[in-house]
């Protein structure tokens, strides 16, 4: 069509809804990329489907027709019907933006990828198995600000405390402990435990790891120097902005020695000691409803959080 | 579509133009000269503020730095990220964000704390030249943009004032500001260790929490305030039974501290025996 | 008294580079123009507050890029390097200091010019523009501020930031993303200082000085306004644009003008 125009203006093609499609495909591709694979099969499916309609438009709208001037010629023995061409513009202009469209997203999806995809591949800070020494170090009925370093590959930046309490035995002679992790499920704050410390700290290393402070204290409750928020011996939120109880840790018990395993969100804590009912959620952000109404607003665990 | 309104705008724009080329001054000299003077006064504060920062705080020669002068010290403790002492802040001018979220302490609101209000009220400042179309300029004949203009300053004014002076009533901050020397002081008890004692562990035991003591602590929780409680003459073995079971006495809502063991319940009930009230210290009370 | 011929002769030899440069590129041009163009004669000192904006960026740039020549972004080595800036690099406490303070700084004559463009409604026609690029660079600032603060590592840095991702963790639906994006994990953890680092030093300012950059071309396009109390001020209504008697045309009907309509004049 271009061999019409005689003056400058370029030619620009028609609106069209299909790039809208091709770009939904593309966001919905990515997302998948770092939620789910189905997500990241639809939004393939849906990128390829817009991408060809679009390209299709592009090229088909603009497909010259056979000249007049042939229909004039006499038939030719061999009739062959007449070919719709394309006009070479347009041929360049697809091909511009195929191959310009291929080496942006060559270069963008990488780059993206690798910006945002390691912070929600893999689990995070790894607990490591933490060893915090022998059970008897954790006396009953007391809690101990234990500190220690979750993962000794990278270092202090793991250090993290959590409250141990050896709430004794279960009614089945199994060990029971509460591990209440100390940071606060409004904001993040460090708590502090409402009492005194208990006697001189003790230290405790495994071999070769970076050695574990007990601190024993005398205290039934928790407080939150941030905003206020308060909690009871057993984690629950006894006044403040915190949405839940207080995370809590997994443990194992192996050779006597009292091993940290997982961490997980509670929604909360029904009696206290070993009998204790704990209402058990994925690891949530704080700040994040587990239960209740609210939780609607956090439809999706981030990768990684599921124990 | 109010076409006459923007007519009325762009030729107020066309007179605008034409009156600046007509008896406009030349941007230099005459702009930027007051642009440079202000910006040397800029670069003066900037300067000026590090000198104070530096040469206030931690002048001994060989101190570690973490001594604090009218701008605060060269360095806070290194990153420590299991501690149980410390007491986070942002940075102040986040204050009245944080204050934000003292004010909303009911879980269901929290959402409103943190995303809820700034977003709305990013949202207004981005939209402003939106909803504010009125051609008028001058502040006299703006009263709605004014006032609003006024409570916005005041009100963000007020809340980074009271985010800098936040204080939980938790016992680290009490003990790190010197309250329990001043409580000693004020009823009159310098000279007893234990009841001195007795007032480090009330601060730790998070008894603020419910109680007010001396001005600070919680008063909405229905719990008495515990200033004159010595006064009533119960005597320290009294409120050291109390303490260990106050289901005993009637009281259901304060929990048993008979955990603190039988010396710390002892130095408690120094402390509250000797808590008896203003004026205690004047007439050797 | 005019130039005599040898002088003008000097003059154009020693102007010579400078017309090179203007034939091939006109910045000359643009140069000569952005700072010889007329603006009100009426402006008062509240309106430097933006150039005292743009200065002290300058400043935080500038002593960034020297603080970043002695860092170290790694948790196990950030904060001793800060202590070495203090103590040991010449100077060291004098560029920290002012990068420390002019950051609050910046962020005080922020808030203050916004105040003055409020004040001034210089947020109006034909200006939004410029209002909506400034609260984009309000937004910005503050980030920057939010992402140097944890740079140094110590308490109130580690601290600050846990509060402030976990904020963003409360934003419904995509909140908790947004925050492992910034954290780099489930935890604070040895990315997100060097993600700090790269936001704080590379992705926010390239975005600062973007936005100002356009910033400043619209105020140098479209103008700067007049004090609106000024009775000279720029844009003024014009007095022949008033009715007779000097009130507002068409609030009163003029005899004389009612007589011409009737006659099919008006």
């Amino acid at each position: 069509m271009s061999n019409l125009h005689d003056d400058d203006t370029p030619e620009v093609p028609g609106p069209s809804l299909w790039p809208i499609g091709f770009a939904i495909g593309i966001a919905c591709l990515l997302v998948g990329l770092v939620i789910s694979v189905w997500a990241l099969i639809v939004g393939a499916v849906i990128a390829v489907v817009f991408g060809w309609l679009w390209v299709r438009e592009l090229t088909l709208r603009h497909a010259t027709p056979a000249p007049a001037v042939a229909e004039a010629e006499p038939v030719a023995a061999t009739a062959e019907p007449a070919m719709e061409t394309y006009d070479r513009g347009m041929f360049l202009g697809a091909a511009t933006i195929g191959l310009g469209g291929l080496i942006g997203a060559a270069v963008t999806v990488p780059s993206l990828g690798f910006m945002v995809l390691p912070s929600f591949v893999g689990d995070g800070v790894k607990t490591s198995d933490v060893d915090l020494g022998p059970i008897s170090n954790f006396p009953e009925g007391k809690y101990v600000i234990t500190t220690y370093v979750e993962d000794p590959d990278i270092g202090e930046v793991s250090r993290r405390t959590a409250f141990v309490r050896n709430n004794g035995l279960t009614t089945d002679g199994q060990p029971s402990f509460s591990i209440v992790f100390s940071r606060c499920v409004h904001l993040g704050c460090p708590i502090q435990p409402n009492g005194p410390a208990d006697g001189s700290p003790l230290e405790y290393a495994a071999d070769g790891k970076p050695p574990v402070t007990l601190q024993p204290v005398l205290a039934a409750s928790f407080g939150c120097p941030c905003h206020g928020g308060l909690y009871d011996g057993e984690g629950n939120r006894t006044a403040g902005p915190p949405v839940r109880a207080l995370d809590r840790y997994e443990f194992s018990i192996v050779n006597g020695n009292l091993i940290l395993g997982r961490l997980y969100s509670v929604g909360e804590v029904l009696g206290n000691g070993a009998s204790a009912k704990i209402s058990k959620y994925y690891h949530a952000y704080p700040g994040v409803h587990v239960d209740g109404v609210e939780r609607f607003l956090y439809p999706i665990p981030t990768p990684g959080s599921r124990s | 579509m109010a076409s006459k309104l923007q007519a009325r705008r762009r030729e107020e724009f066309k007179r605008y133009k034409e009156d600046t080329q007509r008896e406009g001054k030349p941007f230099f000299p005459y702009a930027i000269y007051h642009d440079t003077v202000m910006s040397v006064v800029t670069v003066g504060v900037i300067i000026g503020l590090s000198f104070v920062w530096y040469f206030t705080a931690d002048d001994t020669p060989q101190g570690d730095g973490l001594e604090a002068g009218v701008l605060g010290p060269w360095y806070a403790d290194k990153a420590d990220p299991g501690t149980t002492q410390f007491v986070p802040r942002p940075d102040w001018f986040f204050y009245f964000l944080f204050y934000l979220l003292r004010i909303f302490k009911w879980p269901e609101t929290v959402l409103l704390g943190t995303v809820g209000i700034p977003t709305i009220c990013l949202v207004l400042l981005l939209a402003l030249p939106f909803y504010d179309r009125s051609p008028e300029r001058r502040p006299l004949r703006r009263p709605v943009a004014m006032v609003a203009a006024i409570l916005t300053v005041i009100s963000m004014g007020v809340l980074t004032w009271k985010g800098a002076t936040a204080q939980e009533a938790l016992g680290s901050e009490i003990i790190a500001s010197g309250e329990i020397e001043q409580w000693a002081a004020e009823q009159g008890f310098s000279d007893s260790r234990e009841a001195i004692d007795g007032a480090s562990l009330f601060a730790q035991t998070g008894c603020l929490n419910c109680h007010v003591y001396l001005g600070i602590g919680n008063a909405n929780l229905g719990a008495p305030e515990l200033s004159e409680v010595g006064a009533t003459g119960r005597g320290a073995d009294y409120f050291k039974s109390y303490v260990a079971n106050p289901a005993q006495f009637g009281n259901n809502v304060m929990i048993s501290y008979s955990y603190l063991g039988d010396e710390n319940l002892g130095k408690l009930a120094a402390f509250l025996d000797a808590s008896k009230g203003h004026g205690a210290a004047a007439e050797g009370g | 008294m005019p130039k005599s011929a040898r002088r003008k002769q000097i003059e154009a030899v020693a102007l010579y580079p400078l017309d090179w440069v203007e034939e091939r590129s006109g910045l000359v041009g643009y140069t000569k123009w952005f700072l010889f163009r007329k603006v009100p004669r009426d402006i008062n000192w509240m309106q430097t507050l933006g150039s005292a904006t743009l200065t002290a960026f300058i400043v935080q740039a500038v002593t960034g890029v020297i603080l970043a020549m002695y860092y170290k972004p790694d948790p196990d080595r950030a904060y001793e390097s800060v202590v070495k800036i203090t103590d040991e690099v010449t100077l060291g406490w004098l560029v920290r200091g002012m990068h420390k303070w002019g950051a609050s700084v910046f962020i005080i004559l922020m808030f203050l010019h916004m105040g003055r463009v409020f004040l001034f409604g210089a947020y109006k026609y034909p200006r939004e523009l410029n209002w909506i690029l400034g609260v984009l660079l309000l937004v910005t600032g503050m980030a920057e501020g939010f992402t140097g603060y944890l740079l140094p590592w110590d308490q109130t840095a580690y601290w600050a930031t846990v509060v402030g991702i976990n904020i963003n963790a409360t934003g419904p639906f995509v909140g908790p993303f947004l925050a492992q994006f910034l954290q780099g994990g489930l935890a604070i953890g040895p990315d997100t200082l060097s993600k700090f680092y790269s936001l704080h030093m590379l992705v926010l300012p390239g975005a600062i000085m973007g936005l100002i950059g356009l910033h400043i071309y619209l105020v140098t396009r479209l103008g700067v306004t007049s004090p609106p109390w000024s009775s000279v001020a720029a844009g003024r209504p014009r007095p022949e644009e008033n009715g007779p008697g000097g009130g507002r045309r068409g609030l009163i009907r003029d005899p004389a003008e009612l007589e011409q309509a009737e006659e099919g004049e008006l």
